[in-house]
């Protein structure tokens, strides 16, 4: 007796009427290639089943608890900064394309929340593109590594050449979160590449060296996989700032 | 809102690790995944009169998230194209994307096979709904709904049996 690979698959997913199940039961028996068969059905099923079971250990991020129990969405009590959650879907699918399109690593919810709160973060979006603004920008354009404010928000961190021949500079931001970011010159100014949350304690506001600061691993990542060379020494990126950063 | 109303609150918490399971079988990012398990609470609390009193809250939900994937096909494909070279990247800076091979293995596994056929593995294998209750949510019959699931199943077991783990 042989059956059809579905009816093989709806025995495996117990979907089969006592009549045809005890066929089936039957036909496994005499034949080991229809047992392998329902064994491969079953230990899919298991993998698939269990690989999934772990999604259910974790816990529900807050922002979809306050939808469904329908709370304003007010300040967050735990000392989680609203990085990684977006408070509310308010960006459509094909924004979020045009955005990460321009953009290499995750945290993207935080991303478009950070280029919503206009003048707390100073990135923003313009042509499809995430660039500096405000005070990074004018960190990016002024600001030379080994001659910085110790207490500002804005840190500089390495410059470098990059593959494509642009100029580019990683930096740090403490507020409202620590996050870390690579941007590259453009025409129209500093594109934000990479813009990763800094793990644990944040910048701390004497950190000097570039080296003291958190810079998150994706950025690092993204350093060497454009870098060309050698980052740029204090005379060359001095250098670089005087030509206005044209390559 | 009354008290059904509070009622219908306390039964999607209830299914809220469930539909992201579902939604991360859909949806290999996991942000991805939280925005649709958050749309589909949104769209069923606005409609909550929709839900007839002998339908199944459950079904009824998880039918709403298929939608809402659905809807989200284009421009979802779109993006995915966009992100692809860029996996390995995302995944660095996404602790929650990355800490489980097995579970991205399934996922990448999964986002490969054509829609249709990953809704019906999903519901089924990952969610364990019965073929005439996944052929509901579906909106097909129960024959169509098999006949996605046996081929999202070879085509899964293919690619599987590549990098081990199931017996072939």
């Amino acid at each position: 007796m042989t059956f059809p690979d579905e009816v093989l698959m709806a025995y495996a997913d117990d979907e089969l009427d006592a009549r045809t199940r005890a066929a089936v039961e039957a036909a496994m028996a005499s034949d080991p290639e229809i047992a392998h068969r329902i064994a491969q059905h079953k230990a899919l099923r298991g993998r698939v089943h269990s690989a999934f079971n772990k999604v259910l250990g974790e816990p529900v991020p807050a922002r979809i608890l306050t939808v469904v129990r329908g709370e304003p969405a007010g300040p967050r009590k735990d000392n989680v900064v609203p990085l990684r959650r977006r408070p509310a879907r308010q960006w459509t699918w094909p924004q979020w394309t045009a955005i990460a399109a321009s953009l290499i690593v995750g945290v993207i919810g935080g991303r478009l929340s950070l280029v919503r709160s206009r003048g707390t973060v100073p990135i923003a979006l313009r042509g499809g593109q995430v660039m500096a603004a405000g005070a990074l920008a004018a960190a990016l354009s002024d600001r030379l590594a080994a001659d910085q404010p110790a207490d500002d928000p804005v840190r500089i961190g390495v410059s470098f050449r990059s593959k494509s021949g642009e100029y580019c500079r990683t930096f740090t931001v403490r507020q409202p979160a620590a996050l870390g970011g690579l941007a590259c010159h453009a025409a129209d100014g500093w594109q934000v590449g990479v813009l990763a949350r800094a793990e644990s304690a944040g910048v701390e506001p004497g950190a000097y060296r570039q080296a003291a600061s958190p810079m998150p691993p994706a950025v690092i990542a993204a350093v060497s996989g454009q870098i060309a060379g050698e980052p740029l020494d204090a005379q060359a990126e001095a250098a670089a700032r005087g030509r206005h950063w044209q390559p | 809102m009354g008290s059904s109303g509070e009622e219908l609150r306390d039964r999607i918490i209830e299914l809220l690790p469930r539909l992201r399971r579902f939604a991360r079988a859909l949806a290999r990012n996991a942000q991805d995944a939280d925005d649709l398990v958050q749309i589909t609470a949104e769209r069923a609390l606005a409609r909550a009169e929709q839900l007839r009193p002998d339908h199944s809250v459950a079904s009824w939900l998880f039918g709403i998230l298929r939608n809402a994937w659905i809807d989200e096909g284009r421009s979802r494909r779109r993006r995915e194209s966009l992100l692809e070279p860029q996996d390995i990247a995302e995944r660095v800076g996404d602790p929650a994307a990355g800490t489980d091979p097995e579970l991205l293995c399934l996922q990448d596994a999964l986002a490969r096979l054509p829609e249709e056929q990953r809704l019906a593995v999903a519901l089924v294998l990952v969610e364990g709904f019965s073929y005439k209750e996944a052929a509901a949510i579906m909106s097909v019959p129960v024959g169509t709904l098999t006949s996605r699931l046996a081929r999202g199943r070879e085509a899964l077991q293919s690619m599987l049996s590549e990098t081990s783990g199931v017996p072939s």
